[in-house]
């Protein structure tokens, strides 16, 4: 391979199947977040059944939040994560929410402001590459649905690794890959077939949920991710697979 | 290996109920105040993992992590639903069924929430369908009920007719006890019996052992 082909495939990611320039895809996927930015929660409980809301407490449950926990919602979109964890940290605890997109976090300050939630949460436009903190900050961080989102992924671990407390962990709850072939193959389906025309029809936007089923399939698999994780320098990674493996749970700690 | 998320929808869905349960209290949510910030943790034999619920503004949060709670309970569903009358408290927790670790107060003031929790159905669903749909809806499953019940009743008395002169499968109370009773007679015969035997018994054997010593003089 030359040089110049080895230069080209280090600057280069993925956006969907297509491969782009990684100074591309923050845009491209800017580009879709704030399209669907105002259908999203419709949207998720339309494409998942509604079980989206169960992932998430599981993620939750896994967390083992406590009072006066101070959290970092990456990528926390709408806010269904941080509303949660804002009422289990009580007066004494802190939940920051941040996303890379201004349409997405002034979603999810409108809804949670809408249901009272203002006393311990903050908003912060962040990239999960270069995150704005200090050293040691969170007890847990969570990324949910928000991984495969980002460019470079193993910077984003290193950077939330940088920003846990010591004995903090770090929650990522993403689709994943299907356990049985046959669930693969009804959910492939349904994500090429039935997905994109469903965010057609309801977010007029069927392209972007065209992207969504592609870069889950362009998403590291349970045991990559884990191995990211483990890289980044989080120790007694593991990871429960969910509905079938359709959606993976991976934690890890810092020590 | 997957997860199963049931705990989460039973999490969920007791939430759900609970709030709104609470939403439309006749007494409001000021019982609520008592246990702000607090956790009282339930563990049902019946169900493997923990139930918590922790009052938060006003609100009741459930979840599956008890490590937490102000007050932690070890129960069958059964005793559960006993315990919505806060007297029995005492008397369960002296029977083994009830085992609660840290403050009981905690347990009591939920109960008494359960214990005074009190809801115009009615009125609820006349906020929705009409004050006329309502009145006849409610005439219609008293109706019912009554029929039910009846019907219920009847089948009942119906399926012991049959079992017990029809089919003879089964015998009827004082059958029951007339056997028992000539159970309880021949028991008796029986002991007095063996009263009567073992003398003889004893007796028996000593003669046996004074004949053989006999013999081997």
């Amino acid at each position: 391979m030359s040089t110049q082909d080895q230069n080209h495939q280090n600057n280069s990611t993925h956006f969907g199947y297509q491969t782009v320039d990684k100074s591309e895809k923050e845009s491209k996927v800017a580009g879709v977040f704030h399209s669907v930015a105002a259908q999203y929660d419709v949207m998720n409980d339309l494409m998942s059944f509604g079980i989206h809301r169960l992932w998430k407490r599981f993620t939750i449950d896994a967390s083992g939040v406590r009072p006066g926990n101070k959290v970092l919602d990456l990528a926390g979109g709408t806010g269904d994560l941080t509303a949660k964890f804002s009422q289990l940290v009580g007066h004494e605890g802190k939940v920051i929410l941040a996303d890379i997109n201004s349409s997405m976090l002034n979603v999810g300050r409108d809804k949670l402001r809408d249901k009272g939630l203002v006393q311990n949460i903050e908003y912060v436009q962040a990239n999960a590459q270069y995150l704005p903190f200090e050293d040691n900050t969170f007890d847990i961080v969570t990324i949910a649905f928000g991984l495969r989102n980002v460019t470079d992924k193993d910077m984003a671990l290193r950077s939330i690794y940088r920003v846990l407390k010591p004995g903090g962990r770090l929650l990522v709850l993403e689709f994943s890959k299907p356990e049985h072939d046959l669930i693969n193959k009804a959910y492939d389906f349904y994500s090429f077939n039935i997905l994109p025309k469903i965010g057609e029809l309801v977010a007029k936007d069927g392209d972007s949920y065209q992207y969504l089923a592609e870069s889950i399939r362009m998403h590291p698999d349970q045991e990559t991710l884990k191995d990211m994780m483990d890289n980044a320098g989080f120790e007694q990674s593991t990871y429960k697979n969910l509905t079938g493996g359709v959606v993976a749970l991976h934690k890890g700690y810092k020590f | 290996m997957s997860a199963l998320l049931h705990p989460q929808l039973l999490c969920s869905g007791l939430e759900k109920l609970t709030n709104v349960a609470l939403s439309l209290n006749l007494h409001g949510k000021k019982s609520l105040d008592k246990l702000e910030q607090k956790t009282l943790s339930i563990h049902l034999q019946e169900i493997g993992f923990p139930l918590s619920f922790t009052v938060i503004a006003q609100k009741v949060l459930v979840n599956t992590f008890a490590e937490h709670a102000d007050c932690t309970i070890n129960t069958s569903i059964k005793t559960l639903l006993l315990l919505k009358k806060e007297q029995q408290l005492t008397e369960l927790i002296k029977q083994d069924k009830l085992d609660i670790l840290g403050d009981i107060k905690v347990a009591q003031q939920f109960a008494h929430i359960a214990e005074t929790l009190d809801i115009d159905w009615q009125s609820e669903l006349a906020k929705h369908i009409g004050d006329i749909p309502t009145y006849k809806l409610t005439r219609a499953s008293h109706y019912f009920t009554k029929k039910l019940k009846f019907a219920s009743e009847q089948i009942q008395a119906d399926a012991s007719e049959w079992l017990v002169h029809e089919k003879r499968l089964v015998v009827t109370n004082s059958q029951i006890s007339i056997f028992n009773q000539q159970v309880n007679d021949v028991s008796k015969q029986v002991e007095l019996l063996i009263n009567k035997v073992e003398p003889l018994l004893d007796k028996h054997a000593e003669l046996s052992s004074k004949i053989l010593k006999d013999h081997c003089e």
